[in-house]
């Protein structure tokens, strides 16, 4: 819910700072690991909406993998079913390089 | 007309967070955010950390729960500074609470605060509080999956307790494989295996707590 708000505000404020008067799309990019449930979101960010410029507008999820990169080799591969090891050299001293990741990516509006 | 926003959705409660920490830093307070389910036995953890501590380093606490303020009586008896947050619908703490909290709680009287965050596995790993490290406690009366689950709170999480390890044999709850999990998401968290009721591995909590507390600011005694 406090996620639907924030995402709500900084809509509304990039909207209002472009002289907008209505905000039809917003896109959201949501790293796999912030377990966002779209479906729920999607509900919570309709009813923070309301009475806003952003009211009635469509909420669109990006998910992006969690990719990471091997420390040791190098490598870098798709996390699955969490399993942090490096499948070239079986190092798990891995760095993190997308999937934390939770940002208002651009909104369109008229 | 399409505008580029590129904005992070949390960075508000990341910015009050390091103004916290600041503050925490300050008064050489060691601060952990301990979360877990409701049930795990966050409260009694409190309880035997604050009967262990006496003596040695001071103990804070701020908890947070939906509505009621029986964690802050239950800890009152201790003669502990305890700050109860009501968070109302929230089902999370977020660094703002903590702010509003800061005042009611004298930290140069403290050296190591816990912030008893509200029992759930998912909301409270998005929101950094100011903390120095992030902890956990799993029940053995939960379930051995509960790392594959909800894979980033565990991913965050430095250490994890594993309590009421003395009703093992009622469940089938399975060590190893609680811990395999573990380390598949997190390869670096520290665990330690504990029971609140017997009082096993509560030696072994302190002495992580008293480690840290060194590693943060030494051991010489405060000015």
């Amino acid at each position: 819910m406090a996620i639907a708000r924030n995402i709500v505000s900084i809509a509304v404020a990039a909207a209002e700072k472009e002289g907008a008067r209505k905000i039809t799309r917003v896109n959201v990019v949501a790293g796999e690991l912030r377990g966002i449930v779209p479906e729920q979101l999607v509900f919570y960010f309709g009813l923070m909406a309301e009475n806003t410029i952003a009211g009635g507008a469509y909420l669109d999820l990006e998910i992006t993998p969690l990719m990471v990169k091997c420390k040791q080799c190098g490598d870098k591969f798709v996390v699955k079913d969490y399993r942090y090891a490096c499948p070239i050299c079986q190092s798990e001293d891995i760095e993190t390089l997308s999937g934390t990741e939770l940002r208002v990516k651009d909104i369109e509006v008229e | 007309m399409k505008i580029n926003v590129m904005t992070d959705i949390l960075e508000a409660n990341d910015r009050i967070a390091a103004d916290n920490a600041y503050a925490f830093t300050k008064h050489r307070n060691l601060v952990l955010n301990l979360m877990s389910s409701p049930g795990a036995g966050k409260t009694t953890l409190l309880e035997k950390t604050a009967e262990a501590l006496k003596g040695k380093l001071r103990l804070g606490v701020i908890t947070g729960d939906i509505e009621t303020s029986r964690d802050a009586q239950r800890l009152r008896k201790y003669k502990l500074p305890v700050v109860q947050l009501t968070t109302g619908s929230a089902c999370h703490l977020d660094a703002n609470m903590i702010t509003y909290a800061l005042p009611h709680i004298d930290l140069k009287k403290i050296d190591i605060l816990i912030i008893e965050n509200v029992g759930n596995l998912v909301c409270p790993a998005g929101f950094k509080l100011g903390e120095d490290y992030k902890m956990m406690m799993l029940s053995v009366t939960e379930g051995d999956e509960k790392p594959l689950k909800y894979p980033q709170m565990f991913r965050e999480s430095s250490l994890l307790l594993i309590n009421k390890i003395d009703l093992l044999k009622y469940t089938n709850f399975s060590l190893k494989e609680a811990k395999a999990n573990v380390r598949r998401v997190n390869p670096k968290m520290d665990i330690i295996d504990i029971s609140c009721t017997t009082g096993d591995g509560i030696p072994e909590w302190i002495s992580w707590l008293n480690q840290r507390y060194q590693k943060r600011f030494g051991t010489k005694a405060r000015a």
